[in-house]
């Protein structure tokens, strides 16, 4: 089948503002948004640019609005965006474009980093691993599933008006290790995100939740932050 | 001070998603409740510092498009309210998320249901009204 890719395009080093560009492509319906911006950028134009890395839903590198929402490129089927023929493909909002398609992810992996997204403990190390029940492995098993693609963060409103704010992709990483039963520094994130800038800024709007290619509940992630920091009590 | 604002609704006319379409009506059920509210505290303060001109308000407040910017005011307050609530409701109680797309369908409910009469009876009152003058 033969569709049209409506591109938003931007060279900083040429245009003034971002213009669109139309490619009609040749696909199959189970081809991916992702092969056909190959078959623009290999056989078109070259000047096309891109992010992507593993191209299966795993690295979350190809993050892009896909007809108006966040989703990964390669894992939009044509058949399913393809709407009369025409999928539009833009860069994620929130984040200064450096081209095209390609934004710059450091203000979002610094929101990352400010958060200490890596396991706290100060006991003396075990012989062997530190054990934890299945239970308390499950507790924070959806918010493993991460993959720092920013689908969640820039289909936030509060992070578009404010990108100051932590945003969803930060505090689901700060609830992977809030209630990790072997972490000791859960008080010292709760801190860190009951700042200005923090979890407050959520209102709530579930845009996170429906754009997160993983599927991962990120409201009600971010909800549970919020309700450790109202009771004080993590569980 | 007003960039946040446009940005966020620059970018939320711009974004495809549900939940937002609900966001930026809440956004602008509340800003419209805000900018009534000005008006309403300062036409009621004329009354003390410029009765003329508060008289002259009130007369301005029978025509009909205010007539009908007040239709207008009654469905954003009870839409704000309604909402407000279920995200309220959402907010304490995050293990409700799952249930959030049946909350939205009876937030949209609720507010029909209680829209509806309101606009009936307000709207009988100001029909007469301009029928009686």
């Amino acid at each position: 089948m033969k569709i049209t890719l409506k591109i938003k395009r931007f060279n900083p080093e040429v245009d003034k503002k971002p213009h669109w560009e139309s490619y009609t492509v040749e696909v199959e319906p189970t081809d991916r948004v992702l092969d056909a911006l190959h078959e623009v950028k290999w056989t078109q134009d070259g000047t096309l640019a891109l992010r992507r890395s593993c191209a299966h839903g795993i690295c979350g590198s190809d993050a892009m609005r896909i007809n108006g929402r966040n989703m990964l490129a390669c894992k939009a089927l044509i058949k399913d965006v393809a709407k009369d023929g025409v999928i539009t493909v833009e860069p994620i909002l929130g984040l200064p474009v450096v081209k095209d398609l390609i934004v710059d992810m450091e203000p979002f992996f610094a929101h990352y980093r400010a958060i200490m997204p890596y396991l706290v403990n100060n006991d003396p190390p075990p012989e062997r691993e530190r054990l934890q029940s299945p239970e308390d492995r499950a507790r924070y098993d959806d918010t493993t599933k991460c993959i720092l693609c920013a689908c969640c963060t820039t289909s936030c409103p509060s992070f578009w008006a404010r990108g100051e704010y932590v945003g969803p992709a930060a505090i689901v990483q700060a609830h992977r290790f809030i209630f990790d039963s072997r972490d000791q520094a859960g008080e010292e994130r709760l801190r860190i995100l009951s700042e200005p800038d923090g979890v407050w800024r959520c209102r709530t709007v579930f845009n996170c939740t429906e754009a997160c290619p993983r599927g991962i509940q990120v409201t009600k992630a971010i909800g549970e932050v919020k309700e450790a920091l109202r009771t004080g009590v993590i569980r | 001070m007003l960039r946040p604002l446009i940005v966020s609704f620059r970018e939320g006319v711009a974004y495809r998603a549900k939940g937002n379409l609900l966001w930026l009506l809440h956004r602008i059920s509340g800003l419209g409740i805000v900018v009534f509210l000005g008006f309403h505290i300062f036409g009621m303060s004329m009354a003390a510092f410029n009765p003329a001109l508060h008289e002259r308000a009130l007369e301005l407040y029978k025509t009909p498009p205010f007539a009908i910017g007040e239709l207008l005011l009654a469905f954003l307050l009870i839409f704000h309210a309604v909402n407000g609530t279920r995200i309220a409701i959402l907010e304490l109680r995050p293990q409700l998320w799952e249930k959030q797309e049946l909350a939205t369908r009876l937030s949209l409910i609720i507010t029909a249901l209680l829209t509806a009469p309101t606009l009936a009876i307000m709207a009988y009152k100001s029909i007469s009204h301009f029928l009686a003058h």
